[in-house]
């Protein structure tokens, strides 16, 4: 199996720990991992991307994923959902959670915040609602760990290796509170996008 | 140590302190500059993990960094310096006479180049370094190089008593593969400087002799370049074989698996001899390369015919797809998976630029600034971001410390008929903007230079500095104090404020602009990414806003006015920090505070 994911959001939003979860649980799971990102600058509120490469068979040269080709997209915002929709490979499919923040482009009388984000995204995929169920934990800044939850159903990865990623990745003050979040997404992933497993 | 095999995934930063641990690095010199600030925290990493010796310390920039290091490898500690490639603009003028002297213990020069700019202001490529100065350059391509060339280096530096330099790429710097190592350390302890002028003394005479000498040691560095583990032929198949370095190798491997390729370690001095014997027995050979055409240039001066990327390719970060259709521009078969149509992202989509942080109160200056219709000459740091709608409140960023140099050179050539504001961070001011000042003040300049001070050099991830009072260590040393120190260089109209106190930053610079002669306001306020002040979240009461606006323009991004609103703003709860500074700058008082507390402000 080989995955290319692509995890989108805004800087601040913890999309750099989310890719650092699934390089860890690929790792742990046997799989050769690449991962790219870039840090500075954009994550200051600005459109973030980490990409993550993921194989048990072929090697991984270039660790950035090539145009088109993702296998799976993991949005934080429905805006950064559609930006990168076009990422997708034509079977990739996308998980993404319902969060609308408005860029200051908007804000300020820009160009307007698309209408109706969830439809083409549901096309692609499944929305979540993952930043309520993170908000009703006390831990609204772990909206990622749902949505990886959500993944994890998704990719063949032991749950043992998702386990050992949550350990490694996770400060252990937080990591009772994401480990449930990570269930809750693996939960909602089973109880409502149907459409995933069956892609 | 014994020898203990281990295997992690690590950022090419944390895999470049690895190598330098086990080289026996004991010195290291750095000042952040994204990508290359967590290679310093990531060798006390090590240090604290694995064992060793090691002091590492923040400098106050790239040309002191070096400078120390030197010193360092002077005194026999094996050293390394990092810092972004603009940083080397810094440090240039050692570098390239330190090739001259060449080193006592190992020194590895550090360079994260930004192809694409990312984070920087350019995108040079300081493989150039390497050739101007007559330096060895070795160029990982994954964080497993990363750390064995980083440990190469330093025994190179040491072998033919030259400095090394390593260049990373933000691709390669932060992208995390998978290293496995030895933890065991070599060890080499410092000897004392050696006495020995006609080394280390570069007056002509010496400098003479030196340069003499450097052919041969940059020579006896290419010898090392024929060694496999840093020139590999990739054995492959296919009418076209490749030359190729860095991210480039990864990326040309990704779009031809089973094409021959000769991947260079080394790309100066180029060992030629392999590259003849490679481009000898293909019939057409392409240079593969990320940026400017530098082993192109190399490869072709050799005397070989060899092909380059068309020169579109030259500019931005170079990505498997792009190289894909660069090739099949030239003729080259790149296989169906590269082919296949690509959906075009969707149009009209408002774009998310990065934006001050929500609780940044350092804001507020931008705005009051606008009311004095000043030309603002900027600088480097989060605050340049001021420079984006709705602040537009920035109007040049050139350099580290250029804002007060440039305010200056304004205010003399329009003598006096338009007001300077050079508006620079704390950590970029003790970085270069001291001698720009000094220089200001010698010439009687006419200008304010305005501090933003929010203890942190924050944009590359909230280092410390000698105004944040800490070390990189964490010892304590006495904070830099911007106004006394300007008063003591000469400066008689210095003023101070706190961010929040809107009455008192304006005072201050309705003062400081109107003073004839060079003037200085500090504002204070700490980064609040940094430090964590968090405050109950503020709330705009839609009963009392007059849907003025006033408030969006200080472009908090937790400020929207959602569709159903009547153009009335409200606030996003879980991006709010709570620093009350929108409540300050309504006019008529619709934006409170949740519960309890007070503004942080
Ligand atoms: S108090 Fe106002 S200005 Fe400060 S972070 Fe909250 S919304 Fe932004
Ligand atoms: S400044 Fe006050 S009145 Fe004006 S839009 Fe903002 S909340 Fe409403």
């Amino acid at each position: 199996m080989a995955d290319d994911i692509l995890i989108a959001g805004i800087g601040g939003q913890g999309v750099v720990t989310a890719g650092d979860l699934v390089a860890h649980a690929a790792l742990a799971g046997g799989y050769q991992v690449k991962k790219a990102e870039v840090h500075g600058m954009s994550q200051r509120g600005g459109s973030v991307v980490s990409h993550v490469r993921i194989s048990d068979s072929g090697a991984i040269y270039s660790p950035m994923i090539p145009d088109g080709a993702a296998t799976w997209l993991v949005a934080l915002e429905m805006l950064e959902g559609l930006r990168w929709l076009w990422m997708l490979a034509p079977t990739g499919r996308a998980i993404v959670d319902d969060r609308r923040v408005p860029p200051t482009s908007v804000i300020l009388g820009g160009p307007s915040y698309p209408a109706d984000p969830a439809g083409p995204l549901a096309e692609r995929g499944c929305i979540l609602c993952a930043t309520e169920i993170a908000t009703a934990e006390g831990a609204p800044r772990a909206v990622n760990t749902v949505l990886l939850g959500a993944l994890s159903v998704c990719l063949n990865l032991p749950l043992e290796a998702w386990r050992r990623a949550l350990e490694e990745c996770i400060r252990p003050k937080h990591l009772d509170v994401n480990r449930r979040l990570f269930e809750a997404g693996q939960d909602l992933a089973r109880r409502t996008a149907a459409n995933l497993l069956t892609g | 140590m014994s020898a203990e095999y281990r295997k992690m995934i690590l950022s090419g930063n944390e895999a470049v302190a690895l190598g330098a641990w086990q080289a026996g690095c004991r010195f290291a010199a750095a000042y952040p500059g994204t990508p290359s600030s967590e290679i310093l925290p990531a060798l006390q990493q090590c240090r604290a993990r694995l064992g060793g010796d090691l002091y590492a310390e923040w400098s106050v920039n790239e040309k002191v960094a070096l400078e120390v290091a030197v010193g360092a490898s002077l005194a026999g500690a094996r050293s390394l310096v990092a810092m972004k490639h603009v940083g080397l603009n810094v440090a240039a003028d050692p570098f390239f006479t330190l090739a001259y002297t060449g080193v006592e213990a190992g020194l590895v020069v550090v360079t994260a180049d930004d192809p694409g700019m990312h984070s920087s202001q350019n995108e040079q490529d300081n493989r150039y370094y390497a050739s101007h100065a007559h330096v060895p350059l070795l160029e990982p391509s994954d964080s497993q190089e990363a750390c064995d060339f980083t440990r190469l280096a330093i025994e190179m530096s040491e072998a033919c008593d030259l400095p090394v330099l390593l260049r990373l790429t933000t691709r390669v710097a932060h992208s995390r593969t998978v290293v496995e190592f030895e933890a065991a350390q070599s060890t080499r302890a410092p000897t004392g400087a050696p006495v020995n002028p006609a080394k280390y003394v570069m007056l002509p005479g010496y400098a003479k002799g030196r340069r003499a000498t450097l052919e041969a040691r940059i020579e006896a560095a290419g010898e090392w370049g024929l060694r496999e583990d840093i020139t590999r032929e990739v054995a492959g198949e296919g009418p076209v074989g490749f030359i190729a370095s860095g991210m480039g190798y990864q990326h040309v491997r990704e779009v031809l698996p089973e094409a021959p390729v000769l991947k260079l370690g080394m790309p100066y001095p180029l060992p030629a001899e392999r590259v003849r014997e490679f481009a000898a027995r293909l019939n057409r050979v392409i240079v593969v390369e990320e940026l400017e055409p530098f082993l192109l240039e190399r490869v072709l001066a050799a005397g070989l015919a060899v092909e380059g990327l068309p020169s579109e390719l030259r500019v931005g970060e170079l990505t498997p797809m792009r190289l894909a259709a660069g090739l099949a521009a030239m003729g080259v078969e790149v296989g169906e998976r590269w082919h296949r149509s690509v959906a075009e992202p969707m149009g009209g989509l408002p774009p998310r630029p990065p934006v001050l942080c929500p609780g940044c109160a350092h804001r507020y200056v931008f705005t009051a600034l606008a009311r004095h219709k000043v030309f603002v000459a900027g600088d480097i740091g989060c605050y340049t971001l001021a420079a984006l709608p709705p602040l537009c409140g920035m109007h040049t960023c050139l350099a580290m410390g250029a804002g007060i140099s440039q305010a200056h050179g304004i205010a003399k050539a329009m003598e006096g008929k338009q007001s300077v504001v050079a508006v620079i961070g704390d950590s970029t001011f003790t970085h270069a903007g001291l001698p720009a000042l000094l220089n200001a003040i010698y010439n009687h300049s006419n200008m304010t230079v305005l501090v933003l001070d929010n203890r942190s050099t924050a944009m590359t991830g909230g280092q410390d500095h000698p105004g944040t009072g800490l070390t990189l260590s964490g010892e304590a040393s006495a904070p830099f104090d911007f106004a006394a120190v300007a008063r003591a260089m000469g400066v008689e109209s210095v003023h101070e404020a706190a961010v929040g106190d809107h009455a008192g930053i304006d005072e201050a610079l309705a003062r400081a602009i109107a003073f004839e002669g060079p003037s200085l306001v500090v504002v204070t306020g700490p980064c609040p990414l940094r430090y964590g002040a968090l405050a109950a979240p503020y709330t705009v009461d839609p009963e009392e806003c007059i849907a003025c606006n006033e408030c969006l323009r200080l472009g908090c991004p937790a400020i929207s006015v959602p569709g159903d609103s009547d153009g009335k703003p409200a606030i996003d709860e879980a991006l709010c920090t709570g620093c009350g500074l929108c409540a300050k700058t309504c006019p008529v008082g619709a934006i409170s505070q949740r519960e309890g507390g007070e503004a942080g402000g």
